[in-house]
């Protein structure tokens, strides 16, 4: 009886220890709290290992039980540039178009981009996709300031338009409603909380962001500046744009190093400056410490062998299922409100090493 | 005789006895020795049987999915011949024709890729630079067979072909491809043999991709790191290198234990290897099965056996037995047979000299003993038997000795009567007949003294008692002897006929 109680005793403290030592390793440097822009009202709790990384992509998704009008619908989505990022996006989509084929509803869909961000391409994109009679026309805005008064003139003409993934319109513009992430600022804040905390609130930084007017990649780009903005000893020495290519991220990098080569971090804003930040970092042997976003197969592997430092991950899945949920709900001529919000929300996770082979599992598998 | 007997009932009981111990101490050992055997060819069938077992088993689940995928290219060459020759003229019609192919070659995720990397499936198009590794290639020439693993860890089995001729809505399509879910290809894998054994497919580097278990011991991990620390660090190198290369190759550890055997062969074309692992306690609890099951009716036969020697031995001896009864009586009917000719006067029937002598050493002990107290001996004579002989022939003579017989026997029915001579007979005489011998004799006197006017037979008889101071019969049969011939004499004074 006595053993029975010492046992119980033991695995309490045992649970209470792990508990303790899961909270601490997963939680967001410098206390800041999980993503969660303004608009999400900070809905987010701290990450954690291990449920953390499960909970950050929900693959895991249903219909609700809204009846389409219509047996069959058409719609067009055009996004930033050709990326991984949107790949992933498009198999929640594919998931939800299953699930409606399953209940005999047909959705049919482009979704296209450009090899390398465009507002131009996308403008030209949009108009040729008014003049198609496409149900819901959906954009990953390009850039806020070209792209806005696109749709604008397209919602009034009488074209749903709605925005979608990464990138909303400019604030006041009249497309339906934004599904994605709408918290980019948070994430660019959270990120650059955990880099100043590392670094102990002192050292240069640099900032990759995106594509130069692409709303995501320049609210964490503010959220960024904002954060290093509170700490007198740090200071923001170099912002360049690497236009969503890997490639040019590491040369932006390698340059950046040269001109600064008492760097002490980078804030990365995009998939792709992550993944170019550490190949260059690595070619230069340096130990600049590294933030940065999304869930490239490369940058994980970087983030486990420590070389990134965390990485802000966002549920493309939920985002690519909700748009085409959203879409057909639009579609049939429904406004925000009870169906669907203005904004949906997708969460973004901050992972750190001690996360990443489980999100690659998660994410990946294993292959190669 | 009666030694003789019983020496051979206890040899025949011995043999039977030792006949049976060594029928069942040599089926015993032979049961023993045949079960170490079997036990021992058990070992060695399983292992062979494991590894052939196993490797046909790979090699059939191998080819089962080159099988798949050379059916699907030709599928797919079939579904570029439809769609070129189909009249498409917009992005709907495409569509239709895709979904056309999909429902007549069963080709479920069948996509073209123009020359942009723009792929159209029949949902829907969507730019795949990024999304399908095999565009990145640049140039197609020829067939690609590809694993995808998709955002959400699933895997595919991408298999692309260039289509340099195909032309639809005006432009240039590069490829078409399918993509397989490998669940899809496990599905086809999978049957049902209750658990027995365990196959997954792995990349060179030994990730899992088909997501099912190799066994308690390697699970879903990574073929090489989950052997870490199972197998000696040089077996994992060997295997390792074998994966790499695309080579067969098998592999054997305990576990639990219980023996585990894996076989794994390449799949063509795919980079992959197909593992299968079977527990050697699988097969080596379905031989013991039968084993004991043989076991049991060896156990069954050698009872059967033992009960069958034994009843034989038993039935054996009990009709040995009875022969050697039957031999033993008619040798003691032949004996009793010699002894009685060779005690019996063959004239009168009664006893003769022989027997007297023999009867007369046993009385002379019983004398000597002190055991005998009551004893007569009458001595009788026939009178004129060599008259008889000499005037009426020897059979009239005889005829006379067995008259005089009858008279003896049937007057001294209590005694013994013996011929102990040509003409004369002794009667010994005990117990009752030694009681009523006085008075059987006067009786006999009287008939006799009757037939001399008759001319019948007539007998001379004296007597005596055993006396205290005879030492043998002898003395009383002279006693007796002496007493007959008196008799003689007064028979003769009667007119009885006598040599005397």
């Amino acid at each position: 009886m006595k053993d029975h109680k010492k046992q119980i005793v033991l695995a309490l403290l045992v649970t209470a220890a792990l508990f303790v030592f899961s909270a601490c390793s997963s939680a967001a440097p410098g206390g800041s709290g999980p993503s969660g822009g303004p608009e999400a009202g900070g809905e987010q709790t701290a990450p954690k290992s291990g449920n953390s990384v499960h909970s950050a992509v929900d693959f895991d998704h249903e219909l609700d039980s809204y009846v389409p009008l219509k047996n069959h619908y058409n719609f067009y989505f055009t996004y930033k540039t050709v990326h991984p990022w949107w790949d992933a996006v498009a198999l929640g989509m594919e998931e939800a178009q299953r699930q409606f084929l399953d209940k005999g509803i047909v959705i049919t869909y482009e979704y296209m981009a450009p090899n390398g961000a465009s507002a131009e391409d996308q403008t030209k994109r949009l108009l040729a996709a008014e003049r198609g009679g496409y149900d819901v026309i959906g954009v990953d805005v390009a850039d806020e300031q070209i792209i806005s008064p696109l749709i604008d003139r397209m919602v009034d003409s009488g074209t749903k338009v709605m925005t979608f993934s990464s990138s909303d319109a400019a604030e006041g513009c009249k497309r339906l409603a934004y599904v994605g992430n709408t918290h980019n600022y948070q994430d660019g804040v959270d990120l650059t909380e955990a880099l100043c905390k590392k670094l102990e609130y002192r050292g240069k930084i640099a900032i990759l962001v995106g594509s130069i007017g692409a709303p995501c990649h320049e609210d964490r780009a503010k959220g960024a500046r904002d954060t290093i903005a509170k700490y007198a000893d740090m200071e923001i020495v170099a912002t360049e744009y690497d236009m969503d290519s890997v490639d040019l991220a590491y040369d932006l990098t390698l340059q950046i190093l040269k001109d600064h080569p008492d760097l002490d971090g980078i804030v990365c804003c995009n998939m792709s400056n992550p993944v170019g930040a550490a190949r260059a970092i690595l070619d230069a042997e340096s130990d600049v410490v590294i933030v940065g976003m999304d869930h490239d197969e490369e940058a994980l592997r970087y983030l486990n062998d420590g070389v990134i430092y965390c990485l802000g991950v966002q549920d493309c899945y939920s985002i690519g299922f909700d748009t085409i949920r959203t879409a057909v709900k639009i579609a049939d001529g429904n406004l925000p409100g009870g169906l669907f919000p203005e904004k949906t929300n997708e969460i973004t996770t901050v992972i750190y090493q001690e996360d990443a082979a489980l999100m690659l599992e998660l994410l990946y598998g294993e292959i190669a | 005789m009666k030694q003789d007997r019983k020496i051979t009932s206890r040899t025949f009981v011995l043999t039977a006895v030792i006949g049976s111990l060594l029928i069942m101490a040599i089926l015993t050992v032979n049961t023993v020795w045949i079960s170490n055997r079997m036990s021992a060819a058990t070992e060695e069938a399983v292992s062979a049987v494991s590894s052939f077992y196993l490797e046909a088993m790979a090699d059939r689940r191998a080819k089962t999915i080159t099988n798949l995928i050379s059916n699907s290219f030709d599928q797919m060459e079939k579904a570029v011949s439809f769609i070129a020759e189909e009249k498409v003229g917009s992005q709907e019609e495409l569509r239709d024709a895709l979904g056309k192919v999909k429902s007549l070659l069963g080709l479920n995720r069948f996509a073209l890729v123009d020359a942009n990397d723009v792929v159209y499936t029949q949902y829907t198009t969507y730019t795949g630079g990024s999304r399908h590794t095999f565009l990145s290639d640049g140039q197609l020439n020829d067939r690609i067979i590809s694993t995808v693993s998709l955002y959400g860890s699933s895997k595919q089995l991408c298999l692309a072909i260039p289509t340099p001729g195909l032309s639809v809505m005006g432009q240039r399509f590069k490829a078409c491809f399918v993509q397989f879910d490998i669940g899809y290809i496990v599905d086809l894998l999978a049957f049902d043999d209750q658990g027995r054994t365990h196959f997954a497919l792995y990349s060179k580097t030994g990730a899992n991709l088909s997501g099912t278990e190799l066994g308690p011991v390697i699970l879903k991990q990574n073929f090489f790191e989950a052997i870490k620390g199972v197998v000696s660090e040089e077996v994992r190198e060997e295997n390792y290198q074998n994966f790499a290369n695309g080579a067969e190759g098998n592999l054997s550890f305990a576990f639990d234990g219980a023996q585990e055997t894996l076989y794994y062969v390449p799949i063509q074309g795919t980079g992959w290897e197909m593992a299968v692992l079977i527990r050697e306690s699988v097969i080596q609890d379905q031989i013991r099965d039968i084993s004991e099951k043989n076991l049991e009716n060896s156990r069954n036969m050698i009872i059967v056996t033992l009960v069958s020697a034994l009843i034989f031995a038993a039935v054996l001896l009990l009709q040995i037995r009875n022969i050697s009864r039957a031999k033993l009586e008619v040798e003691k009917e032949t004996s009793r047979s010699f002894r009685m000719m060779a005690n019996t006067d063959s004239m009168t029937g009664v006893r003769n000299k022989h027997a007297y002598s023999e009867d007369e050493a046993a009385i002379n002990r019983m004398i000597k003993a002190g055991e005998l107290e009551k004893l007569a001996v009458l001595v009788c004579d026939v009178n004129g038997l060599k008259i008889v002989n000499d005037t009426q022939g020897h059979a009239a003579g005889d005829q006379l000795i067995k008259d005089a017989c009858a008279l003896i026997c049937r007057q001294f029915t209590h005694g013994s009567v013996y011929r102990i001579g040509g003409d004369e007979f002794a009667v010994l005489l005990e117990g009752k007949g030694y009681d009523s011998m006085l008075e059987v004799l006067a009786e006999t006197n009287r008939e006799i003294e009757a037939n001399i006017s008759k001319n019948a037979v007539v007998v001379s008889i004296g007597y005596s008692f055993l006396d205290r101071k005879d030492q043998q019969l002898r003395d009383v049969f002279e006693r007796a002897d002496q007493m007959m011939y008196e008799r003689k004499k007064e028979l003769k004074a009667m007119g009885a006929a006598s040599r005397i």
